[in-house]
């Protein structure tokens, strides 16, 4: 039995598609049904559904085979406790989008990076964010958020936020404008070390049938 | 907080698990001492100036440290035994010709090395001194298979070389830092990353780096390997080695992956690991190191293994619940007698010390001493 471990939305439908093309048909809709774990038209494949970032724990800790993870996610995972032992062999080249620093439209951010004032980000990536700034050799104060990065600097609770930015279209609502870019973001077929040692064959062929469905 | 509380991923062991891993640590260690193995006890502290010697950043993260009050000088709790083992072979017994060693004791990691990890391992292991062939790699191999066959664990074993690597980067004149870093992108098979890093490397060395990450599965990786790598001779040697080893290691299923590198500045040669079915991780490690005598004054060809004990209780089969007789609490000298020669062989024998319930030995007692025509014999309880 192989288990593939996804996230709903975006993740889930644009990873359909390349089921689709391995022969991996789903038996329910996630959207409409309450199932947390989904059969497939294969015997010994099956999907569960948990959050995006719960995604690397499932399959690092064998709970799933393979899973698909945002970059995002996965740096953020790896810089946890026991972070590091995945194997990430494939960019799936969806959920495509970028990490940007944002700040207020009005907010003199380059000013400030060179006057060395000591700036408030707020962020659900602390660990990206930690990293970042300290390669530039800023003083930051890190404001862990889980959504809605966009309010904190329009309500005083920090200059700068750090966040996924696809269109920009939710930046521009707020009068808030990307200043930097950290990284590319796209999602990752991840894959637990044990269950490639321990099960190839089925795994290769997962891995081998979505490398030929991205190119 | 309750004041009973022990630390996070710190645990105690209880009767049932500590029986399991006792008989485990007994059996392992007679399986070293058949094949002449010599057991040392280094210290569980020591100065940290000796153990991070030859060892790398990550042992650093991953020792507690306190300070000594008789001199001041910072001490760590140490985070592996073989490092320790390695400076007794190199500094201490300072022989020549080949040494055996093995060890077994607690370790500690300020870090759990995964979620359902211990902070606390008690690792177990052997090396081989002082023998560079691929035959002290074959006997330390197989000493891990013939360990977790005993165990009554089935494993299966995957092979890789840390030379395939090394020959590569210095073909391609790579410097440490970059080094280590491909090394950790190798070890994620991180594909997207890895052809980023090697953008600006000359052929045929950035393929190579490009293909190896894929180049696993079973020993037939081999041939496929001699194919896409560049024809380099330290690679045709960790090749060849792999090739022998794949052929002479028996009792499992070999497997190959030869982007399974470990410890950049520990690991010389071979490296392996051995997996279990269901088992989210490695269960033993092991390979070769043989510069780290170097930092001790003396280097010396290097192999072993270890792997933790706690895990290895885990995976091995359930014991039966303690099988002991109860004897009543009694001065008669035929019981004693009776006692003493259950006892010698092997049975256990406990005191119902008196004024207890019969029922409260019931745990750890299936059996029980009777007199019985002027002599005392084993009858089940019931």
């Amino acid at each position: 039995m192989i288990t593939l471990a996804l996230s709903k939305g975006r993740i889930f439908e644009e990873t359909l598609p390349l089921l689709e093309a391995l022969g991996i048909r789903v038996a329910e809709d996630p959207d409409k049904s309450r199932k947390l774990i989904l059969e497939t038209n294969l015997p010994d494949v099956r999907i569960i559904i948990v959050r995006a970032s719960d995604v690397p724990t499932y399959v690092q800790y064998g709970a799933a085979d393979v899973g698909v993870a945002g970059s995002d996610i996965l740096r953020e995972h790896e810089a946890g406790i026991g972070g590091a032992g995945l194997y990430r062999p494939l960019d799936l080249k969806i959920g495509r989008c970028r990490m940007m620093v944002a700040v207020p439209e009005a907010f003199d951010y380059e000013t400030a990076v060179r006057r060395g004032a000591r700036i408030r980000v707020a962020t659900k990536f602390v660990s990206v964010a930690r990293e970042h700034f300290a390669a530039k050799g800023m003083h930051v104060d890190l404001i862990k958020l889980y959504g809605a990065m966009e309010l904190a600097p329009l309500t005083g609770l920090a200059e700068v936020i750090v966040d996924i930015v696809s269109t920009g279209a939710t930046l521009k609502a707020n009068r808030l404008r990307a200043v930097e870019e950290i990284c590319a973001v796209s999602s990752r077929l991840i894959v637990n070390q044990a269950s490639l040692k321990t099960k190839r064959p089925a795994v290769q062929t997962l891995i081998d049938a979505f490398a030929k469905a991205v190119t | 907080m309750s004041k009973w509380a022990l630390p996070e991923y710190i645990a105690d062991v209880l009767p049932p698990e500590a029986r399991r891993i006792e008989k485990l640590r007994r059996l392992v260690q007679d399986r070293f001492r058949v094949h002449g193995y010599e057991l040392t006890l280094p210290p569980l502290l020591e100065y940290v100036d000796s153990l991070f010697t030859g060892t790398g950043h990550d042992m650093e993260l991953s020792t507690f440290k306190l300070v000594d009050q008789l001199t001041g000088r910072t001490m760590g709790l140490r985070a592996d035994i073989t490092p320790q083992v390695a400076r007794i072979d190199a500094h201490l017994l300072n022989r020549e010709g080949v040494t055996r060693l093995c060890y077994c004791g607690p370790v500690l990691h300020t870090l759990p090395a995964g979620l359902a990890a211990t902070r606390e391992p008690l690792q177990i292991g052997a090396e081989v001194y002082g023998h560079a062939g691929i035959e002290a790699d074959i006997e330390i191999q197989s000493l891990l298979l013939e360990v977790l066959g005993q165990a009554g664990v089935t494993a299966r074993l995957d092979l890789g070389h840390v030379g395939v690597f090394r020959a590569l980067a210095t073909a391609a004149g790579i410097g440490r830092e970059a080094g280590e870093r491909l090394f950790s992108l190798l070890q994620a098979k991180d594909v997207p990353a890895i052809g980023e890093a090697t953008a600006d490397l000359a052929e045929p060395v950035r393929e190579a780096l490009r293909r190896l990450p894929r180049l696993y599965g079973g020993p037939e990786v081999l041939a496929e390997a001699r194919h896409a790598l560049p024809d380099l001779p330290q690679i045709h040697a960790a090749l060849d080695d792999l090739d022998v080893l794949s052929r002479s290691i028996k009792g499992a299923a070999i497997s190959v992956d030869l982007a399974e590198l470990r410890g950049y500045s520990y690991h010389s040669g071979v490296v392996f690991a051995a997996y279990a079915d269901g088992v989210p991780n490695a269960i033993a490690r092991g390979g070769r190191y043989d510069e780290v005598g170097r930092a001790f004054g003396r280097a010396r060809a290097a192999t072993g293994f270890s792997l933790d004990l706690r895990e290895l209780a885990r995976l091995s089969p359930e014991e039966p619940a303690c099988e002991g007789i109860l004897a009543p609490w009694s001065e008669d000298a035929a019981l004693k007698r009776r006692i003493g020669q259950l006892r010698r062989d092997g049975e256990i024998v406990v005191i119902a010390l008196p004024g207890h319930d019969k029922a409260s030995w019931e745990p750890c007692c299936n059996r029980e001493l009777r007199a019985a025509g002027g002599d005392w014999v084993v009858v089940p309880i019931n």
